[in-house]
């Protein structure tokens, strides 16, 4: 049975909380001469996130005692999708900063060609080939910008 | 006329039309693809505009915007899997034609009935959105924090299945737009210590990330089904079933006139977007035919025509909103704000006493683009069908290869594809858990707005008395407060409905 009403509710009571008490006081100055305190519309936000949050907490409980269906499912297969992409941009931000934009580049195609099944050799070699040179063309031929 | 012609010379020149071309043409192929959407393709596009002129600069992107509205009718009627989700009422009524041979036919109407909607409202955005902009320029700071206090509640209420997910997405669309340097003291707040938020979020990768990454996060979870469906392509039929004849004409001009009129009025109203427009077309071409089931099961070329002219409609007028009161009413619109602000331009009223020209320009290259998407409509058609036709293992990682140069130009470097991975995250679990992305990109695009607003109405206003004197903002207030409700208890009826329909689920 999906309860994903729950959980998100909760999530967002937990985030709601943690920005009232500790984020907000900790990351807004107190304002000095200003008028209205720089606090006053992350405050009314996260109050209004926590209260929202709230209902949402009650009306999923209510409808689960009631034998019903509270929230959405989301197939395996899609947070395996999410976990790689996720997974391919993090691994080339890294490969970014330790070697360059066109090993970061190579990555972010190639890893997502893999992933998806791809396996014809020259498409694999291809792909990533015309995606890199057609980028270092518009960027530093066309428009005259570096990407480093 | 002294001043429309320099107008007229640089919306008709060469350069321009070139720019709406590639707009339409690229707009009209992501549309095709299935799985990519106008919002995605005009996203990744943003950053390409930084080195336009301003007039080059939205003119492509609502080439974009427009070519890959139309385009996403072709992969709805060739594989039965929508674009997007105002292109399923075209699938339900155009995809039974082509298993039955006509799919050319249904493609040319529903490139007709495209155009045709498109250019209807594109006149009335040129009709409404300066006179709506002259009484916006009226508008005090009290006013301005109830209207856009009602319009989130409105576009919250009304682009999810739940008030609560929405208001908690527009809530966190403005929490997130306070990142950075406060307004009035310049004092950092939210930032963490990081010099790179002090300028606040960059709206362009938040935009790509919640919506082009995300996107490509699910579309890689569902390849084989992709794959599949493009394996079921079938060829066309005899010459009659290729062509639009008077007959089908006669049949289909009415649900165009209708659908034109319906998703212009529903792309003005903020928030309710092309989904809304298309099926209301589409139920009312269905119950005026009196054919019912036959739409789905045999096809129907009106069935097309009323929902492809109401789905293109909404993308012209929901820039009403936006040119004249500088809200944005749509995903297209928030980002088009990204694109104006890259250019030091900001919409609202203002823009019309302020920037009269590039706004004349604007419009005429609008025109230009309804009638360059059914010149690349009507000549590409077999090149997109082909294209449809293309394994997502190659499409996806382009996109995401496109997305991560997008949000490393427009977000600072890597720490642009850092905040784009981020709100990709965020976007991919608002997606799949029903808290409207639509809602929290306008919440963060209107959100320095409404605080600023705010400030000014906390110092003008000191007691509840005072508000007699704003009497708008006290209809606005009161119009919210309704609208919460009457949506509330709205969308508890249609959950309950569908409930009873499917039982107690497990």
């Amino acid at each position: 049975m999906p309860k994903s009403d729950l959980v998100s509710g909760a999530v967002l009571l937990a985030f709601g909380i943690a920005m009232l008490a500790f984020v907000i006081p900790t990351q807004t100055s107190e304002g000095g001469d200003a008028s209205i305190s720089p606090a006053l519309l992350p405050q009314i936000c996260a109050v209004g996130i926590t209260g929202l949050a709230g209902l949402l907490i009650v009306g999923a409980a209510g409808r689960l005692r009631r034998g019903r269906a509270a929230g959405l499912h989301v197939p395996r297969s899609e947070w395996y999708s999410a976990a790689a992409v996720v997974a391919f941009v993090a691994s080339a931000i890294a490969v970014f900063v330790a070697a360059g934009p066109a090993f970061a580049g190579v990555l972010l195609i190639l890893g997502p060609m893999l992933y998806m099944g791809e396996r014809r050799w020259w498409l694999l070699l291809g792909l990533p080939a015309a995606l890199l040179t057609g980028v270092w063309f518009l960027f530093y031929r066309v428009l005259g910008t570096a990407i480093h | 006329m002294d001043t429309l012609l320099p107008v007229l010379g640089a919306a008709f020149s060469p350069g321009n039309l070139a720019w709406i071309f590639l707009g339409v043409t690229l707009g009209y192929l992501v549309g095709a693809l299935p799985g990519l959407g106008k919002g995605t393709a005009t996203a990744v596009a943003i950053p390409l505009t930084f080195y336009l002129s301003p007039l080059a600069a939205i003119a492509f992107l609502v080439g974009i915007a427009k070519g890959s509205t139309a385009g996403s009718a072709v992969s709805a009627i060739l594989l039965n899997t929508p674009g997007e989700p105002s292109s399923t009422p075209t699938a339900m009524a155009g995809y039974p034609l082509a298993r039955a041979g006509q799919a050319q036919k249904a493609l040319k109407m529903g490139l007709f009935a495209s155009v045709i909607g498109d250019l209807f409202s594109t006149l009335v955005l040129i009709l409404v959105a300066q006179e709506l902009a002259e009484y916006a320029l009226g508008i005090g700071p009290v006013e301005l924090t109830g209207i856009l206090a009602f319009s989130m509640v409105f576009i919250a209420g009304l682009s999810g299945h739940s008030m609560i997910k929405g208001l908690v997405a527009g809530l966190f669309g403005i929490l997130v737009s306070c990142v950075g340097l406060e307004v009035e003291t310049g004092s950092p707040r939210l930032t963490f210590g990081l010099i790179e938020l002090y300028d606040g979020l960059p709206l362009i990768p938040v935009a790509i990330g919640m919506l082009a990454l995300s996107e490509m996060m699910i579309q890689v979870g569902q390849r084989r089904r992709l794959e599949e469906e493009a394996d079921l392509l079938g060829g066309s039929g005899e010459r009659a079933d290729r062509i639009v004849t008077g007959a089908d004409w006669r049949r289909c001009i009415r649900p165009i006139a209708r659908g034109s009129l319906i998703g212009t009025v529903i792309g003005i109203l903020p928030g309710l977007g092309a989904s809304v427009g298309s099926f209301l077309s589409y139920g009312a071409e269905r119950r005026a035919s009196g054919r019912g089931r036959d739409f789905e099961e045999k096809g129907a070329i009106e069935g097309v025509a009323a929902a492809e002219s109401a789905d293109n409609a909404v993308v012209p007028a929901s820039l009403v909103p936006l040119f004249a009161i500088g809200i944005p009413g749509s995903v297209i619109a928030a980002i088009l704000i990204g694109a104006f602000t890259i250019q030091g331009i900001t919409p609202g009223p203002l823009l019309f006493l302020e920037n009269r020209d590039l706004i004349l320009g604007v419009y005429m290259s609008m025109i230009a683009a309804s009638l360059i998407l059914l010149l690349v409509g009507y000549f590409g058609q077999n090149i997109f069908a082909r294209i449809v036709r293309v394994s997502p293992a190659l499409v996806m990682p382009v996109v995401i290869f496109l997305c991560a140069v997008g949000a490393y130009l427009q977000g600072g470097g890597v720490f642009g594809i850092g905040v784009m991975a981020l709100f990709g995250v965020i976007g991919f679990l608002s997606k799949k858990y029903d808290f409207s992305f639509v809602t929290f990109l306008i919440g963060f695009v209107i959100g320095p707005s409404f605080e600023l607003s705010l400030r000014q109405t906390l110092g003008l206003v000191t007691g509840p008395a005072e508000l007699l004197d704003h009497p708008v903002a006290l209809a606005f207030g009161a119009l919210t407060v309704v609208g919460v409700w009457r949506l509330t208890v709205l969308q508890r009826r249609q959950t309950e409905a569908m409930i009873a329909g499917r039982g107690p689920a497990g």
